[in-house]
Parts: structure tokens; C-alpha cells; sequence
């Protein structure tokens, strides 16, 4: 491996920084190297200022203000931004709204007068509305069906209790309940220049941009700024173990997760080297134990999510139904690992070269660099924390890692959140916790009984010979299983239209039967797995192949 | 204004190693950061039949080790070094790139020039990555709502086997790939003369030239690849197909036309005519179906640019119970409107600023510079086009937008698929498909 040529140092200048007479910070970045400009106003109140009674109020007003203004229709609005080739947006995160806008830097004056058209004089019309209500809730429901939706719907929920990080979306019914009246009081009292910061970079005169910047936004007036009180998020005293029953599930949506701390805490550093080891990318522990090792998963990943009032520690992978209960022991392997032992020099260098290294590739472009100066003011971090970055991460020692992953990572009072096939997942899950929870897909809670294995329930009779239709894409295709049984165990045969082979791994409990069948089917050995519960001469449940790409379904009855 | 702006020429020196390797350096000081590309001649156009698929399956094996690169070290070294990596294959080649800090460029060449030089090939490694591609292809395609909609009509447009069939290719040809397959893939296609070496970025172009002849330089070349013919018939025979999609949570369709290849005149009108049709929220078909008419959840368009033959789509989602061909209807009066009247005096300065803006954010990432350089080099044979590429794209008529339109858009000679969510068709033949018209 060829040694590095002589490094480059890569400085972040400070942008100017001042305030309007109405409390509007303003700073701005200079940045020649283009003929491009990128604007920010930006509001400290995002998703959880969002009054009780109307969530997602934040989020449909930013959606809404390219909707119409008293000036231009939604879509005069679109032909004008589109017709400089520049792109003017507005976007609610929980704790900030943020409306962007960009373009070549001779139309900067134009893409500024038109923030400042939608921020003093959006309309909210009744049939945008309208239309952005019906397409929302359609969204939703696509929503629902994503499994990841589903599990941080719940960690949120675990994690968050009243504190307004609990909801990552509105409900429906919250989407109904929005009114144009309810939109356009929100819009006056909140959007105020001494909540707000905006932020130029770009190829700008500074004084020139000030003068704009004063004869648009100057004479806007200040205002008291809402605060809604915050909750305390709950405490945590045990493991939970929580599923979303998302039936015919191939694979378990595994969560781990407990509260951590928010974006200006002096641990950060430590805390991202430590992720960075821990499970960030895909040379860390967890993806290279879980994945490349076990193969249990696509990818395993740990994260710090930290916001601006709270923050949390997950772990997260989606691992193949089997191996759920494997994959969590594996978690906490890593999980205690890094807290009970110091990582090792060359982990702790590594860490640090990626994230030293790929910093200056993040402020290569003007969004990138945008972006890092937005973060660094709207979390309020450090004046100078772009420009010492890189020192401070230096900086973490190896004691300092296994004191942030002890102060942030608890497994012993973990949100275990699993969304899959409940009762497969209760079976191997449920030794990791004592409090255990489980929801449908709507997020009703379901009865834990549903889904038990009864120890004492006789051991079904499945011997015999079973004629079953299997559904494939429609049609019914049939195969024939013969089945010896010796307590639990079970052999036998598989016959289908394409060829047969022996049952290698057979087994019943209770009423489930599981089996692998090695078959070979036009001169190779394909694996079959059948999974299924018996009644009395009937049979139902699902086969999956590798030579198929989603398990198929499957009836019939004992015929001998 | 934008007849009169002018984007400064991007810094571009080119050379060819005795090797054949051509390399481009394109230097830009801006910020301490340097891009490697590294584009090899050959995507799954050059598969044969029987083995679709491979192409990709090719690219998952160049990270798996190498002389002085033992498995998935080559992402590691990477990692370890501040760096971001990827590889992609397309029909029309592979491609391999890594953004580093600028001290780290012998790492990058290093890297680049052991694979190339010295790909490990071992049945393990191959029976590994296979299952990792099939993963992959259940992830991206067969288990995505709509992920196997683009496939499909690619078969619907193209005749040509190098043309019509998927990158991904069929799990049972993914099967059916040997070792061999794999040696005799890296030696006619993985040579330096089919490869073109792009740098952009922070560096000292006599620095990265030593660099690039010490690592590069006594690869040996291998005769050139046999020619491949991509052309096809003019027109695509009308087709209709209903896929069923167990994923899909409504219905939707997508239209496809065969068009003249890329760079072409009748292209680049066409390329501009598919943006005002779908591109952006003041779009006309935007306005006119998910505005005007809110028939339509999601709409989409995009042209898919080849060297030869080439092809641009428009589809939809519509709203539940929406009237589908109402809605294509709408689609392809508007196309009409294009082929009689043109664009307006609006749309065309709105296409011109949005192609200067295009034009230069491109340029901000030593990425972005790095793999359009290459990708001109080894389509055009001319790296510097990528200082021609706004001007011509500038100077194409309202008249040739309209004419392109009408030639190749306003006509019969489509195809259509309609998506069908699989719970809501109960007439559907065994095979999950049905062929009408």
C-alpha cells in the first residue's frame, strides 16, 4: 500500500455574521468558485412545535407555501422559479422549518424576492389544500406498508412518551382535521425574524446582498416567540420487547434503542467516533459480525439520531425471520463489548480518518457547504466548530469512547423494537425481555396470548401422505408430502411437477410443522422450506425457494 | 441572457499510456479533495445470450481481491483513508471511482491499477458475490413496487438482444456463470486499452502522472474487443403488455419510445422536450394531470441515453379508480400540442437557464467532473466535449423540438405497459402477464 503524498490543509472560512433591528440573524459566505447562489431562511421551530391538537400543522404550512400567494397562483409560482432554472422550497424537520432556495448568482435577487413573497404573503387557497390533504393521506397509507415506517413509529413512541419526538407523522385523521383558518393563524404568529436565521453562500457581494436583504426583511416585525411546554421524555428502568405483527414478514425489522443526548452536547465527538467504530459504516463491528461473518443481514448499522431538544442511540439490521433471535444475541454482544473494553488503536485511527477525511469532500459542493453551516447555526454549535472539527475529533481517546458508549448505549434498558411475522419473532425474541408488547400494523395492540406456543399443547399427528395446492402466481400447483414422524421429528419426501427430493430437517411443535426438503429440479439441488400449522387432516402455510423470489402459499388435506 | 453566458473551460489534459490506457487529468484546485474514475468499455450490451446479468455480476468481483488486495479490503483501504467508493453497470459500461483527500491519490491509482492488473478469480469468491447479486436483484427489482417496470418495456422497445435485455439479467443465467466465464470477461474487456483512467481534482499533474505510469504503465494490453452491433429498426412495433405486480399498491403505466442515440441532434431535442413535458412542478404534464386534473399521484419521465439506439418514458400513478387511458390520453394530446405548436418563448428560456444551472453545479464535485470526462472520452473518443455539451444543447430550435416531437413521440409506434396490483386482477393468465393488441 503506497504512503499518502504531503496533506493538504483545508480551511472552512468564517462567514459574516449580523442581526436586523427585528432579531434576524443573518450571516453570510462568500464562495466565488461558481456563478451560483444558495439561500436558507430558517425558523428555530420545526414538527414538535406543533400544537397538541394539531399535528403536522408545521410541516402542511411549510408544504403549503408554494401553494399560492397574494401575487402568483401555485402555478405562476412554479413557472417563475423553473423559468430562472433556479429551485425555491420550504420543508419542516421536528425541530426547524426551512425554506431553500437556489440558483445561478446573476438570479439571486429575483429567487430572494420570491422568499420573501411566500414568507409574508402565502395564501393557503382552499383547493391546494384540498389537494394537498388527499395526497398526503394517500402517502400515508403507502407508509404503513414499509416495515421501517412501522418500527420507528414505535421507537418514537417507546422512547418519547408526551415529548413531542414522539410522532414521526401525522395520523390521517390529523391530516382532516387541518383548516385554512387554522394554517393562516399558525403562519402569521409564527413565522417571526427574531425566531429566524438566514443564510447566504455563494458567489455574493456582501454589501449589496445586506441592502436586499434589509429592503425585503427589514421592516418585517418581531414578535413574542410561542413556546409550548416540553415533556420530559420518560424513564427507563428495564428491556422492553416490542413487536409490529406484520404477517407473511421474510425478513424482522430489529430496532434497539434507548435516549441519548442532543446535537450540542460536549460528548458528541466522542460519541460519533465511537458510533463510527461501533457500527456507522461498513467496516465496523456490527455490520462486520452480523453481516459479513453471520450473514444474517444485508446490513447492520448503529446510529446516533441527535436533535435539538433529545437524542437516541439505535441499533438497527433486517435480518431473515430465523435468525431474529441470533441476530439480537449478536447485538447485545456488540453492544456490552464496546462499553466493557477499550477498542483498539488502529479502530480508534481508522474512525478518525474517515470522518476527518470525508469533511472537506462534504464542502466540495455550495449545498454541502450550505448544509454545514446551516447545521452549525441552527443547532447553535460553536463559532468556530466548522473550523475545528477536525481537531476535536482528533482529539478522542480511547478511554474516551468506552465512557461515552457506558454513558449512552444501555442494553439492560433497551426499546427492542421488532416488526415481522409476531409469533415467529415472539418465540426467539421473548428471553431478551420481560415487558412484552405486541401491535398490528395500525398500531393497535394485540393480545400477546394470540401469538403463544402453548409447551403443554400435544404434539400434532402428522404422518401420512398430504395432497397440497400451492399457489403460484395464480395458479394452483400441486405437490405431495409423505411424512414420518417420531415425536417431533419428521422425514420424508416432497414430490412437486418440476421434481422431488428428502425431507433433510423436519420438525413439529405443538400444531407448526417446519421442514427443509433438498430436491433436485432440473439438475440442481434446490433447498425448499415449508413452514405450516395442521388440523386435524388439513394442512396450510407458506413455501419459499431460492429459485422464487417471495414464499408461496399452500392448502390441502391427508389423504392416507 | 443566455445567449451571451459563458461557463469557463474546465483545465483538461489527455494522454494515452504505450498501453493504450487513456488518462485525463482535470485539475481544480478549489478544495484539497481528488476524484479517480476509472471507466471500462463494456456493460451488459456486450453480454452474450445466455449469460444476462454477468456484466454486473463482473463489477461485484472487482472487489473481491486482487494481487496485493485480499476481499473487501479494497473498500476498507478506502474507508481507513477518509474516502467515499462505489462501482455501477449500465448497458453501456462499468465504472469503478473513489473520492479521496488529495494526499491519498497513490492509494486510489494503487488500488485501481492491482485490480486491473491482477483480478482474483476463485469459485468461492464467485458462488459468494452471486448470492450477494441476487440479493441484490430481490432487494432493487422483484421485492421494489414497480422495480421491474423498466426492464419490461425495455424488451417491449428494443429488438436487438444487446439493446432489449436487463443489466440485472435472470437469476437462472446468474446461475449458470463459471470461472471461466469470469477470466475471460477480465481479459478481452478489463484490458487498459478499453479502459479510459479520469483524475479530477486537487493535484500536481506531473505528480499524477509518474504516479499513474508506475502503477498503470506495464499492465499489458490485449487485442481489441470484437465490434458490437447495437442497431435496430427505426420503429418500434406497437405493444401492448399488462404485468401483474403483487407490490404494487395501485395501478400505473409507463409509456416508451425508441429514439435516435445520444448527442445526437434529434437527442438533445428530444431530451429537452421530454423536460418540458414532465420535468419540474411548472411542467406540462404536471400541471395538467397531478394540478389541473388531480388524476395523478406521481408522474415520471426521463430519457435513457445510449450509444446507440436509445429510448424516453412517461409514466404515472394515478389516484385509485382514476380512468388510466383518460389519463394517457391527456398525455399524448399534450405530445400533440408539442408537435403542432412547438415550445413557447417561456419554455425555452426556462429550458436555457436550467441547463446553464445544470451545467454548472455539475461542475462543483471532483465526482461529478471526473466520471462526465470519462464518460465523453470513452463514448466520443473527446473528453473536452464536456466544454461543448451546454452549447449545444443551447443551440437546439423551438422548430427541431417540434419536429422531433412529432417525428418520434406523436405516433402509433409505442409501447405501453400497464401495471396491475396483483390483489386487484383476478383475470390474469398463470403466468402473472398478458399480451394484447
Amino acid at each position: 500500500m503506497p504512503a499518502p503524498l504531503e496533506p493538504a490543509p483545508f480551511n472552512v472560512p468564517q462567514p459574516y455574521l449580523t442581526t436586523l433591528e427585528n432579531g434576524l440573524k443573518v450571516v453570510i459566505l462568500s464562495d466565488g468558485r461558481l456563478p451560483l447562489v444558495s439561500y436558507r431562511l430558517a425558523f428555530l421551530a420545526g414538527d414538535a412545535a406543533d400544537p397538541a391538537e394539531q399535528i403536522g400543522l408545521t410541516s402542511a404550512m411549510a408544504s403549503m407555501l408554494t401553494e399560492g400567494t397574494a401575487k402568483y397562483s401555485s402555478r405562476e409560482l412554479a413557472e417563475k422559479i423553473e423559468r430562472l432554472g433556479a429551485s425555491l422550497s420550504a420543508n419542516a424537520s421536528e425541530d426547524f422549518l426551512v425554506i431553500a432556495g437556489s440558483s445561478l448568482s446573476i438570479y439571486g435577487s429575483d429567487v430572494l424576492q420570491l422568499i420573501a413573497e411566500i414568507t409574508f404573503r402565502a395564501t393557503f387557497p382552499e383547493s391546494e389544500l384540498d389537494l394537498y390533504k388527499r395526497n398526503t393521506i394517500e402517502n400515508l397509507k403507502f407508509q404503513r406498508s414499509q416495515p421501517s415506517f412501522l418500527s420507528n413509529e414505535q421507537v418514537a413512541r417507546i422512547l418519547y412518551g408526551e415529548h413531542p419526538y414522539s410522532h414521526i407523522s401525522p395520523t390521517a385523521d390529523d391530516i382532516e382535521r387541518l383548516s385554512r383558518e387554522t394554517l393562516t393563524d399558525f403562519y402569521s404568529s409564527r413565522l417571526l425574524p427574531n425566531n429566524a436565521i438566514f443564510i447566504a453562500v455563494g458567489d455574493i457581494d456582501k454589501d449589496e446582498l445586506l441592502a436586499e436583504i434589509n429592503e425585503q426583511f427589514g421592516s418585517w416585525q418581531s414578535g413574542d416567540v410561542a413556546t409550548n411546554p416540553v415533556a420530559t421524555p420518560p424513564t427507563r428502568d428495564e428491556r422492553s420487547l416490542t413487536i409490529v405483527d406484520r404477517p407473511g414478514s421474510a425478513q424482522s425489522n430489529i430496532v434497539l434503542a434507548n435516549l441519548a443526548f442532543e446535537r450540542n452536547s460536549p460528548d458528541y465527538f466522542a460519541a460519533i467516533v465511537m458510533n463510527q467504530i461501533l457500527g456507522a459504516g461498513a467496516s465496523s463491528r456490527v455490520f462486520m459480525n452480523l453481516r459479513e461473518e453471520k450473514g444474517y443481514t444485508y446490513g447492520a448499522y448503529t446510529r446516533l439520531d441527535a436533535k435539538r431538544l433529545a437524542g437516541d442511540f439505535e441499533a438497527t439490521a433486517e435480518v431473515r425471520t430465523a435468525v431474529t433471535g441470533d441476530s439480537l444475541r449478536e447485538f447485545f454482544y456488540e453492544l456490552e463489548r464496546i462499553r466493557t473494553d477499550l477498542v483498539s488503536d488502529e479502530e480508534l485511527a481508522d474512525a478518525k480518518n474517515f470522518l476527518t477525511g470525508v469533511f472537506p469532500i462534504r464542502a466540495e459542493t455550495q449545498e454541502g457547504l450550505t448544509n454545514l453551516i446551516v447545521n452549525q447555526q441552527l443547532y447553535e454549535l460553536a463559532d468556530d466548530y466548522l473550523q475545528t472539527y477536525r481537531d476535536n475529533i482528533e482529539a478522542v481517546t480511547r478511554e474516551d469512547v468506552q465512557t461515552v458508549a457506558n454513558k449512552y448505549i444501555h442494553p439492560d434498558r433497551f426499546a427492542i423494537v421488532v416488526v415481522g411475522d409476531a409469533q415467529d419473532v415472539l418465540a426467539q425474541a421473548r428471553e431478551f425481555a420481560n415487558r412484552i408488547d405486541i401491535f398490528d400494523t395500525e398500531g393497535r395492540k394485540m393480545d400477546i396470548g394470540t401469538f403463544e406456543e402453548d409447551p403443554n399443547s400435544e404434539v400434532a399427528v402428522v404422518n401420512g401422505t398430504w395432497k397440497l395446492a400451492l399457489d403460484f402466481q395464480g395458479q394452483r400447483v400441486p405437490v405431495t408430502l409423505t411424512l414420518d414422524q417420531k415425536d417431533e421429528k419428521i422425514s420424508g419426501k416432497i414430490e412437486t411437477v418440476l421434481g422431488g427430493g428428502e425431507i433433510q430437517d423436519g420438525s413439529v411443535k405443538g400444531k407448526k410443522i417446519s421442514a427443509t426438503a433438498i430436491t433436485e429440479i432440473q439438475g440442481q439441488s434446490v433447498d425448499f422450506v415449508i413452514t405450516g400449522v395442521v388440523d386435524g387432516d388439513s394442512m396450510s402455510g407458506t413455501l419459499s425457494t431460492a429459485i422464487i423470489p417471495e414464499s408461496l402459499s399452500f392448502e390441502g388435506k391427508r389423504v392416507d | 441572457m443566455s445567449e451571451t453566458f459563458q461557463l469557463a473551460p474546465l483545465e483538461i489534459e489527455e494522454y494515452s499510456l504505450n498501453n493504450g490506457l487513456r488518462v485525463i487529468l482535470n485539475r481544480d484546485e478549489a478544495v484539497p479533495v481528488v476524484a479517480v474514475a476509472v471507466y471500462y468499455n463494456v456493460g451488459s450490451r456486450n453480454e452474450r445470450e445466455g449469460r444476462t446479468g454477468f456484466a454486473h455480476l463482473f463489477e461485484h468481483m472487482m472487489f473481491q481481491g486482487s494481487e496485493n488486495v485480499k476481499k473487501a479490503e479494497h473498500f476498507q483501504f478506502i474507508m481507513k483513508a477518509g474516502g467515499t467508493m462505489n462501482g455501477t453497470t449500465s448497458s453501456e459500461r462499468t465504472n469503478y471511482f473513489e473520492t479521496l483527500p488529495a494526499s491519498q491519490l497513490p492509494l486510489a491509482l494503487w488500488l485501481e491499477s492491482d485490480r486491473m492488473r491482477s483480478l482474483a478469480v476463485t469459485q468461492e469468491n464467485l458462488d459468494n458475490q452471486r448470492e450477494a447479486v441476487k440479493e441484490e436483484k430481490r432487494l432493487r427489482y422483484d421485492n421494489q413496487p414497480y422495480g421491474q417496470i423498466f426492464d419490461l418495456i425495455n424488451e417491449m422497445i428494443f429488438r436487438n438482444f444487446a439493446n432489449s435485455h436487463s443489466t440485472i439479467g435472470s437469476m437462472e443465467h446468474l446461475d449458470d456463470a463459471t470461472v471461466e466465464d469470469v477470466q475471460e470477461f477480465f481479459r478481452i474487456y478489463y484490458a487498459p486499452n478499453n479502459a479510459v483512467l479520469a483524475i479530477s481534482g486537487s493535484f500536481d499533474p506531473a505528480t499524477a502522472k509518474q504516479l499513474v505510469e508506475t502503477y498503470f504503465g506495464d499492465i499489458p494490453s490485449q487485442p481489441a474487443p470484437a465490434e458490437l452491433d447495437v442497431s435496430e429498426p427505426i420503429e418500434v412495433a406497437q405493444t401492448y403488455r399488462e404485468w401483474e405486480d403483487k407490490l404494487a399498491p395501485f395501478p400505473a403505466f409507463l409509456i416508451g419510445w425508441k429514439i435516435p442515440k445520444r448527442r445526437s441532434p434529434e437527442f438533445n431535442a428530444l431530451y429537452l422536450a421530454g423536460k418540458l413535458l414532465y420535468d419540474g412542478e411548472s411542467s406540462r404534464l404536471y400541471q395538467k394531470l397531478v394540478k389541473g386534473d388531480e388524476s395523478v399521484i406521481q408522474l415520471f419521465g426521463f430519457t435513457d441515453e445510449r450509444r446507440g439506439p436509445s429510448s424516453i418514458f412517461v409514466g404515472a400513478i394515478p389516484k385509485p379508480d382514476k380512468d388510466l387511458s383518460r389519463i394517457r390520453d391527456i398525455i399524448m394530446t399534450e405530445i400533440g400540442h408539442v408537435a403542432t405548436d412547438g415550445p413557447t418563448a417561456d419554455e425555452m428560456q426556462k429550458l436555457h437557464n436550467q441547463l446553464i444551472n445544470d451545467a454548472v453545479r455539475m461542475r462543483q464535485s471532483s465526482m461529478t467532473r471526473a466520471q462526465q470526462i470519462a464518460e465523453f472520452a470513452l463514448y466520443d473518443g473527446d473528453p473536452k466535449l464536456i466544454n461543448n455539451d451546454l452549447d449545444e444543447l443551447l443551440a437546439v430550435t423551438p422548430e427541431q423540438i417540434r419536429s422531433v416531437v412529432q417525428k418520434f413521440l406523436n405516433t402509433e409506434n409505442r409501447a405501453l405497459l400497464d401495471v396491475v396490483p396483483a390483489a386487484k386482477n383476478s383475470h390474469a393468465d398463470a403466468t402473472g402477464e398478458t399480451t394484447a393488441h
